[in-house]
């Protein structure tokens, strides 16, 4: 079930892709500065 | 209650030189008196000591306060102690509010000594908000299970276990391994007397 | 060891493992599973028939692997409970068609192949965790030749290989051939103070239980010749500092260096050690026959299971965390549970025993008082605001409300008893149906409001969840670690009690910045109420997108009560964000705002006149 998705860190910008289970809430920490203000950022948005 | 006049008593610590060293106390005190509602100011060497505690009993008394605001450490170590103390003046434990001025201010800005009185001061602003908006509450008491559960069956666990069924307590001692005894039952003889461990 | 088996206040469920924990203080459910032994407990009476004609053998954990065991057996001969056990993973019989000798060799008829687990539900009103410490593993280190060369032992084996109940009897001898081992190299600190191998803090025993081991074997062998490498020795407990003296005297060398190499003549299978005696600072190489590891003590490996079970917190170095480190330091900071041995930190068996009393008594007072006062912080519901959704009752951690049943008419109820006051579903609750007592939605909005009435633009409200990021800023306040002075924070019980709408209001009058902190998921107080702040704040970042507000302004970070360091770090570097943030930026924020709710209250006046 797990897929991979893109991800941004709010606090230093940095962009990455990690595996991802929708609805399944999960603690992220940002490889770069360690930062737990991790977002997900859909690519395509189904409009 | 409702219609009850705010009285807000601010008790401003200076916890020996661990608050005042930093923050400028006195400024906090006359700040306090600025705000809204406040009835009474008063500053303490030791708020949490008895002369201090007697304080805040007696400007209850003194004041008629329905509201007490200490400012001084963080609330995990004294919210208890206070508590008991207004509970003591007759005032419901949860119009009691604490300003946490030590660890979360006089502690970690040690060098800027202006900016963390002005933020000593807001976090009494914010507390003395908070304070005019609290309820009193009644706390419900909870009847007891009277056994006790040890989760290993070591040393540690043994003697928890020992002591609290010779205390007369109902326990029961869960081990996940076959039998009880841990890893000092691996243990030939044991420091400091040298015995065995078994 | 004995009196725990026949104490009659006390049952003992060896063999068992607790799988669920619910309830609080005074009243907590649990759920054991005792594990199938196959043998009766009752009734075998140890006799050790059944052991002879049981054809399986594996190696002996108890005896380190030294030698073997079959797999019905019993852990140590002097074990309580005094019954064996069927290994199953190595029993052949489980189908009796293929052995069950064991079983007709028992007179007793204790054997029993289709015993099944057993759960057991039980209350209780305390617990004492006392789950005890793992030792330390040196195979994952090589300088010390652990894996490569059999002469190479743990302190742990040698304690099995010494001891007359061990599978030489008693007679020491080293595992190549057998034989007496003349000189002995003992290496200390093997896996404790080092930030490369195991763990940076001090196992605290080890030294002492070398000390002793130099003794023993000086008492049993006088000609062994034992040396001991070390960093410093730690001899501060009561009577040590006299043995450590007693060792010296009988002869033991102590050489202060840690060997960098350990090799093996393969001839001899001797070993040979260089070290730099750093007293003199001079390189040797010493050649000895048998090489023990003083092995540290870490964390248990199912530590984490422990934790989620009773919702536990662990210190920087992996044991648990306690209540206050110098003045409750037996208690967790959960109410109604103690700590008791090594699953708190490393410690001896004089402190653990020490430990373990002052946690009976702890747990007594409690068992004494025969009541409890519940902190008054628990939800409330105001049916009249309610409309059946039914979110409560799902998101609450500990399944404290009841849910509603919009046909009948039937409204969630909280259970007072039940609720530990994470304030979630009043956080959820769309219908603003839930009051949290104490932390009612007025009284943080108005600590909001009193931080940004002036100077708005240099403040930074951050939210802190009273278990984990506001004990971790006051332990950054204890360290005395320095950071910028404009945070100002708002304690909550728990993240979850973070409503949207506090966030959103800080926005509104003024914030640059919001921070929303909280314990790390395997810490949370409220067993998963962590898991909905999340949610939430990533439901809140697309919101504030859309409503083309930066949501960088918003920050999430998880801080444990360990992580002063990390508290003092984001507080650095949320200041750098907010001096990036301008005037004008916070002036449009207010203004999308003020709009949004315009529109909102429009919406509703129009569905109030529809409906
Ligand atoms: S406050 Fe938390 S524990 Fe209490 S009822 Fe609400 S969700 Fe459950
Ligand atoms: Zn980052």
């Amino acid at each position: 079930m797990a897929e991979k998705a893109k991800f941004k860190c709010l606090r230093c910008g940095h962009e990455y892709e990690d595996k991802y289970t929708p609805k399944v809430p999960q603690e992220r920490t940002c490889p770069k500065c360690l930062s737990n203000s991790v977002r997900r950022i859909e690519e395509k948005r189904k409009a | 209650m409702e219609d009850e006049k705010l009285r807000i008593g601010v008790f401003v610590c200076d916890c020996g030189l661990n608050i005042a060293g930093t923050v400028d106390c006195e400024a906090v005190a006359k700040f306090a008196e600025t705000l809204d509602d406040v009835e009474a100011v008063v500053r303490n060497k030791y708020t949490c000591a008895d002369p201090g505690q007697n304080e805040i009993k007696k400007a209850i008394a003194e004041h008629k306060l329905n509201r007490v605001v200490v400012a001084s450490c963080t609330p995990k170590i004294h919210e208890p102690t206070f508590r008991q103390c207004v509970a003591d003046a007759g005032l419901n434990p949860y119009l009691f509010e604490m300003a946490n001025l030590r660890e979360q201010c006089s502690w970690v800005h040690q060098d800027e000594k202006e900016k963390a009185t002005e933020k000593a001061k807001d976090l009494v602003k914010s507390a003395v908000a908070r304070s005019r908006v609290l309820e009193p509450q009644i706390e419900s008491e909870v009847a007891v299970t009277k056994a006790a559960l040890v989760i290993g069956g070591g040393m540690a666990g043994i003697q928890a276990a020992l002591d609290l069924a010779d205390a007369g307590h109902k326990v029961y001692l869960v081990e996940k391994e076959p039998s009880i005894g841990g890893i000092m039952a691996a243990l030939d003889k044991t420091y400091p007397t040298m015995d065995c461990s078994i | 060891m004995m009196d725990a088996g026949r104490h009659q206040n006390l049952t003992l469920l060896a063999y068992s493992e607790v799988e669920h924990v619910t309830g609080y203080i005074g009243n907590f459910n649990v759920k054991i599973r005792k594990k199938a032994r196959y043998v009766n407990e009752d009734e075998c009476t140890a006799c050790a028939d059944c052991v002879e004609s049981c054809p399986v053998s594996v190696p002996d954990e108890y005896q380190q692997g030294f030698s073997s065991r079959k797999a019905i057996y019993i852990q140590l001969p002097q074990a309580v409970p005094s019954a064996y056990l069927i290994d199953m993973d190595n029993c052949l019989g489980n189908n009796p068609i293929a052995c069950g000798k064991c079983k007709d060799a028992c007179e007793k008829e204790c054997i029993d192949f289709d015993m099944q687990d057993e759960i057991i539900d039980i209350e209780v009103g305390a617990i004492i965790v006392a789950a005890g410490m793992d030792v330390y593993d040196p195979s994952e280190m090589d300088e010390f030749g652990y894996r490569s060369y059999e002469n190479v032992i743990t302190s742990m084996e040698f304690e099995r290989l010494i001891c007359a109940g061990g599978p030489t009897e008693g007679h020491f001898v080293r595992p190549t051939d057998y034989k007496l081992p003349k000189r002995i190299s003992f290496i200390q600190c093997v896996g404790s103070r080092s930030s490369k191998n195991g763990n940076k803090y001090c196992s605290n025993i080890c030294c002492m239980n070398t000390i002793k081991d130099t003794l023993l074997l000086k008492d049993h062998y006088p000609d062994v010749q034992s040396k001991v490498f070390y960093i410093d020795i730690r001899a501060f407990g009561k009577g040590f500092e006299d043995l450590f003296m007693r060792s010296k005297e009988s002869g033991v060398q102590y050489i202060r260096g840690i060997p960098g190499d350990v090799w093996e003549d393969p001839k001899t299978k001797n070993l040979l050690l260089s070290v730099e005696d750093t007293t003199i600072g001079k390189v040797q190489v010493h050649e000895s026959d048998l090489v023990v590891l003083s092995v540290g003590v870490e964390p248990r490996k199912d530590m984490k299971k422990l934790q989620h079970l009773l919702t536990l917190s662990n210190s920087v170095d992996g044991f648990l965390l306690e209540s206050h480190p110098k003045l409750k330091p037996v208690d967790a900071p959960t109410r109604g549970i103690f700590y008791a041995g090594c699953v708190e930190s490393p410690k001896d068996i004089k402190d653990s025993v020490t430990q373990a009393s002052a946690a009976a008594a702890r747990a007594s007072i409690i068992l004494n008082a025969g009541k409890v006062e519940i902190e008054a912080i628990t939800a409330i519901i105001d049916t009249d605001k309610c409309n059946y959704c039914g979110v409560c009752a799902r998101v609450c951690p500990y399944n404290a409300i009841t849910a509603p049943d919009r046909k009948s008419g039937v409204y969630p109820t909280i259970i007072q008893a039940a609720c530990a006051g994470c304030g979630t579903c009043a956080s959820e609750c769309v219908q603003d149906a839930i009051t949290m007592r104490h932390f009612k939605d007025d009284q943080i909005i108005a600590q909001v409001d009193a931080i940004l009435e002036e100077n708005n633009m240099d403040k930074i409200v951050a939210f802190a969840c009273n278990w984990c990021s506001y004990a971790g800023g006051d332990l950054a306040g204890t360290s005395r670690l320095q950071y910028p002075t404009n945070v100002r924070l708002i304690r909550t019980m728990c993240s979850g009690r973070v409503d949207e709408k506090f966030i959103i209001h800080a926005f509104k009058k003024g914030a640059p910045l919001v921070l929303l902190s909280g314990c790390h998921f395997a810490d949370c107080h409220y067993i998963s109420a962590v898991t909905w702040t999340q949610r939430r704040v990533e439901r809140l970042w697309n919101k504030l997108e859309r409503l083309g507000i930066r949501p960088e302004r918003l920050q999430l970070e998880w801080i444990s009560a360990a992580e002063g360091q990390k508290f003092a770090k984001v507080m650095r570097e949320l200041e750098e964000m907010r001096k990036k943030v301008t005037d004008k930026e916070v002036k449009e924020t207010m203004e999308i705002l003020a709009k949004d709710e315009e529109k909102a209250k429009a919406k509703k006046a129009k569905q109030a006149a529809a409906g």
